[in-house]
């Protein structure tokens, strides 16, 4: 109960902080933190221009796509919080209900009919397929480390040995970091402010949404972070006390936030065939903690 | 004749099973066209019936057994219904008889020959009791017997259109595959009888208990897996499952391929030894057929040959079940057992009602369209509704998303793989460690593939005007698959009853190596349940943002206008992406095992107005391109350097005869042979 309010909070300013780092860091004052939620409110007021091709799925795609996140937000703890959805082997549903929304998110970019958005929704399919191992490994590795297999129980249960864990919590926060990038389609894999359509992979799946529809599909992006946001702050959490989490849980969701800030303000897109490598690097990278976790445990022999 | 020993009522009800088998088949020849397919739905309906309510006592106790006297040839035939054979027993009933609806409405505007009709119809029947006949023998030669009695009724349904060359072609790679597997399985069986002197199925585990384990079950397993449709033995399946008609494809996918799967549950149940060598054999070949069948499902254009490559990738992952749970019997961790056959058996059972479905679904649009080839498709949501909202719910099932079925069973496969990274060796724990990447990036390609074919077939709009308007079909083919998506949905929301069975098949004497305890079955239902609550929770919340959106756009305005193609207005249906461009970029990263071909004419210099040209791209088959083709063709060259023998001169023939009466008579008078 505790995480899905506090993911719910952050996930207000989370895209403002990332805006105004870059504001800043390009020697720009920026809009107001909460100017993404302003944007999300206008739209919501709005009425919506309907392609004629679209059918049924267009109008309900992005309700579905918001609600498997929210979904999915409500399977993350908080420290030694469980998550309101919770059971061993839950990361698994986390994954596929996600895998939920963006089936949706695809097939309704592809009912507008527009070969633009088909090549988002290819590209959307393709990259998201190579993150996929990167985070099973990942979870798996924590799974053998821990002995347990749902979110809440390695989370609480990771930190109680010896203190390598916050190294191997390190690297985590780095693949699950880049995840969280490719998932909500940002630098290096996606450029969000790029302004052609060929270049682009989520931006232009949603081309055609207008009003609520767009409202929810933006709001679903503040909250996806916030839950990627939250599930690297788990990796430091562990046990604490909740008078020193909750500040420790904020302070690592700003952190988070400004570093993609940063990422975003120095790096380029990387050239769109060059991307599955660099999200296959994400899964080697997973390996490397799964060895680190088999060197801890003494299994090599 | 035949005698029964066991319960009076079980025999009674298989006399009249046979009574409906052999009537129906009877009847079927001499009655008018339109009354030919009730006849066969009567049929197939009362033998399901019959069938399930015997094998509903299977599940019971040690299950039924009775003698059949099958004469001097045979002996006693030992008819067995366990629990194992009675739940592919209601799984074959069950998709036996949505095939059997669908097909009426599907064969109903044929034009083909009465005969020709009431022929399918005949073998339809047979080809359920054979499959039924499979599962309850245990007796060598009679299961030979009925498995090539299956073999080749199917066969014969697939040839259905018997005058398209390509489906003859198709139809012949089956045969000869389909005896390749007979042949594998009799040598084993032979095997099994000169080690033991019995044709009964309990010889098998005599064997396994006196000689070494894996080469016998290794042959059991190619001969089986050859109607499974494992890696390397796959090449039969995406050729006859597009030339079959939609409703045989479908029970072919959901059920033959299954057979493959029942045969080597019950060799593994007579097991004794080399667990976990030959669960990790298994393991590696399944995640290899996994990933190779999903991968060639994400390139191809032809919707059923896609789905045919899917039901590979689908047998990767029963067998990745299969290989935990032999594991597990190894390391003596009944936990894994229990999630790694009850992850496959339930897949079994999911597997074959939303690919049934999906192949069911895809059947009527080529019924509406007749053609095959997703490219050439587009919009046909906007005109069959109904097929499209089945076809999207067996897309979603099939990979493995929850709220539905499929994620179920992968759902335990997964926490079977989660179990055995908790294992011993630093082997098995990587093994388990790869299982899990590759397993979520099936998944993926799979996610890949579905949103591909739902999309390029019935989204957007047409890219080619087709002959006909399609037209929604009829209710007698839409009400199949109702009854499969409700089969789906109980499935997806009371997983536990399920869990249940599956515990009762695994626990009863059948596996006697597996032991898991029944705490560990509850908690599992209990985890199981957990999913269902988030299902339910889930579509509770979409309702709640549903109620949201319709509470702020009430009063807002809503405008229809054309597709946003960044300001040029004249962009084309041709112009938009097509299921080959889709899945272009993954086809290409995965050159080294997908080879495209491309077909085309080069423009040449002298050629100032070239005229229109066509351009055509196909994938093919790496094992069937580079292995198998010329495997054959060097057997094809040896074979015919004898081909001086068949001369086609009656003279020479009326010499191999004399040589070979003496060759007979030198050896008699030798005594050579004794």
């Amino acid at each position: 109960m505790l995480s899905i309010i506090l993911i719910l909070f952050t996930s207000i300013f989370f895209t403002g902080i990332i805006i105004r780092t870059k504001s800043i860091v390009s020697g720009r004052k920026g809009p107001v933190i909460l100017q993404p939620v302003k944007d999300v409110v206008r739209l919501f007021k709005k009425g919506a221009i309907y392609s004629e091709t679209t059918s049924i799925i267009f109008r309900i795609a992005p309700v579905i796509y918001f609600s498997t996140v929210f979904m999915a937000c409500l399977v993350v703890p908080f420290g030694s919080y469980k998550g309101i959805v919770s059971f061993d082997g839950d990361f698994i549903f986390f994954a596929y209900i996600l895998a939920l929304g963006k089936f949706f998110s695809i097939i309704s970019a592809m009912d507008t009919g527009s070969s633009f958005e088909g090549m988002g929704a290819s590209r959307e399919a393709l990259f998201s397929m190579f993150a996929e191992p990167a985070f099973f490994i990942l979870i798996g590795s924590f799974a053998l480390f821990t002995g347990n297999t749902s979110f809440h129980n390695i989370f609480s249960t990771l930190h109680l040995g010896s203190s390598i864990t916050y190294m191997l919590g390190g690297l985590a926060a780095f693949v699950l970091l880049m995840i969280s990038m490719i998932e909500n389609s940002r630098m290096p894999v996606d450029d969000p402010k790029t302004h052609l359509e060929l270049t682009m992979i989520h931006e232009v799946m949603i081309l055609d949404n207008s009003g609520f529809d767009l409202g929810l599909i933006l709001s679903t992006g503040y909250l996806k972070f916030a839950m990627y946001g939250a599930i690297i702050a788990d990796f430091f959490i562990g046990g604490l006390f909740l008078i020193w989490a909750i500040p420790l849980f904020l302070m690592i969701q700003v952190l988070y936030a400004i570093m993609i800030g940063l990422i975003e303000s120095f790096m380029a897109r990387f050239r769109m065939n060059h991307n599955p490598q660099f999200i296959l690097t994400l899964s080697s990278v997973s390996f490397l903690i799964f060895l680190g976790v088999l060197l801890v445990l003494d299994k090599f022999v | 004749m035949m005698f029964y020993e066991g319960k009076e009522l079980i025999g009674l009800l298989f006399r009249l099973y046979v009574i409906v088998l052999f009537s129906g088949i009877i009847v079927l020849p001499f009655i008018p066209l339109r009354f030919k397919s009730i006849i066969s739905i009567i049929s197939v309906f009362l033998i399901a019936l019959i069938t399930s309510f015997i094998a509903l006592n299977g599940f019971s106790g040690d299950g039924i057994e009775f003698l059949v006297n099958g004469g001097s040839f045979f002996g006693e035939i030992p008819l067995r219904i366990d629990a194992l054979a009675a739940w592919f027993i209601l799984i074959i009933n069950f998709t036996s008889v949505t095939g059997v609806l669908y097909g009426a409405g599907y064969l109903k505007s044929s034009t083909v020959h009465p005969s020709v009709i009431s022929f399918h119809w005949i073998l339809y029947i047979v080809f359920q009791s054979s499959m039924l006949i499979v599962c309850m023998v245990q007796h060598s030669i009679a299961f030979i017997l009925a498995w090539e009695v299956m073999s080749l009724s199917s066969l014969f349904l697939v040839l259905f259109d018997y005058t398209n060359p390509k489906v003859l072609k198709a139809g012949i790679n089956y045969l000869v595959q389909m005896h390749l597997s007979v042949v594998l399985l009799t040598v084993a069986f032979i095997w099994v009888y000169f080690k033991t002197g019995t044709f009964d199925f309990k010889g098998i585990s005599v064997f396994f208990g006196s000689n070494p384990n894996i080469w016998l079950f290794l042959l059991f397993f190619t001969g089986f897996g050859l109607k499974a449709g494992f890696i390397g033995l796959h090449t039969w399946l995406p050729q006859a499952h597009p030339a079959a008609p939609s409703h045989i494809s479908g029970v072919m996918s959901g059920v033959i391929v299954k057979m493959g799967i029942f045969g080597i549950f019950r060799i593994i149940a007579c097991l004794k030894a080399d667990y976990i060598i030959l669960g990790e054999i298994i393991i590696t070949i399944s995640l290899l057929t996994g990933l190779f069948g999903i991968m060639n499902a994400a390139v191809h254009r032809d919707f059923k040959k896609m789905l045919a490559y899917c039901t590979i990738e689908n047998i990767g992952i029963i067998g990745i079940g299969i290989g935990l749970g032999l594991i597990g019997m190894g390391t003596g961790q009944g936990l894994l057992s229990f999630l790694g056959f009850g992850g496959a058996l339930l897949h079994v059972l999911n597997h074959s009602l939303f690919k049934s479905l999906l192949f069911y679904s895809a059947g009527s649009v080529y019924r509406q369209t007749h053609t095959r080839d997703m490219d050439k498709l587009g919009g046909l949501i906007k005109k069959m509704p109904k097929s499209a909202l089945l076809f999207l719910t067996g897309a979603i099932a099939i990979g493995g998303i929850p709220p539905l079925n499929g994620f179920i069973s992968e759902f335990l496969i997964y926490c079977g793989i989660l179990n055995g990274i908790n294992s011993a060796g630093i082997s098995q724990i990587t093994l388990m460690v790869i299982l899990f990447a590759g397993l979520s990036m099936i998944g993926g390609i799979s996610l890949l593939t579905f949103t591909k074919a739902f999309s390029t077939v019935f989204l957007g709009t047409p890219r080619q005007e087709l002959k006909h308007e399609p037209v929604e079909v009829s209710l007698l083919m839409l009400l199949p698959q109702y009854f499969i998506v409700a089969a789906m949905i109980i499935i997806a929301f009371f997983p536990g009853y399920f869990i249940g069975i599956i515990g009762t098949v695994l626990n009863n004497n059948t596996f006697n190596s597996v032991n898991f305890n029944i705490p560990d079955l509850q908690r599992y239902i209990g985890i199981l349940k957990n999913i269902s609550l988030a299902s339910f929770l889930l579509i509770a919340v979409i309702g709640f943002v549903f109620l949201l959106r319709w509470f702020f756009t009430r009063g807002s305005e809503v405008k229809y206008s054309s597709t946003w193609g960044c300001a040029y207005p004249a962009a084309g249906d041709r112009m938009q992406y097509t299921g080959k461009s889709f899945s272009k970029s993954f086809g290409k990263l995965f050159n080294f095992l997908m080879i495209e071909k491309k077909g085309y004419d080069e423009i040449r210099q002298d050629e100032t107005f070239p005229e229109s040209r066509k351009y055509r791209s196909f994938y093919i088959d790496i094992f069937e391109a580079k292995i198998i083709g010329p495997v054959m063709h060097q057997i094809t060259r040896f074979i015919n350097l004898f081909q001086f023998i068949q001369n086609g001169k009656i003279q020479a023939y009326v010499i191999y005869g004399i040589v070979f009466i003496l060759a007979i008579f030198i050896g008699t008078i030798l005594n050579l042979w004794h």
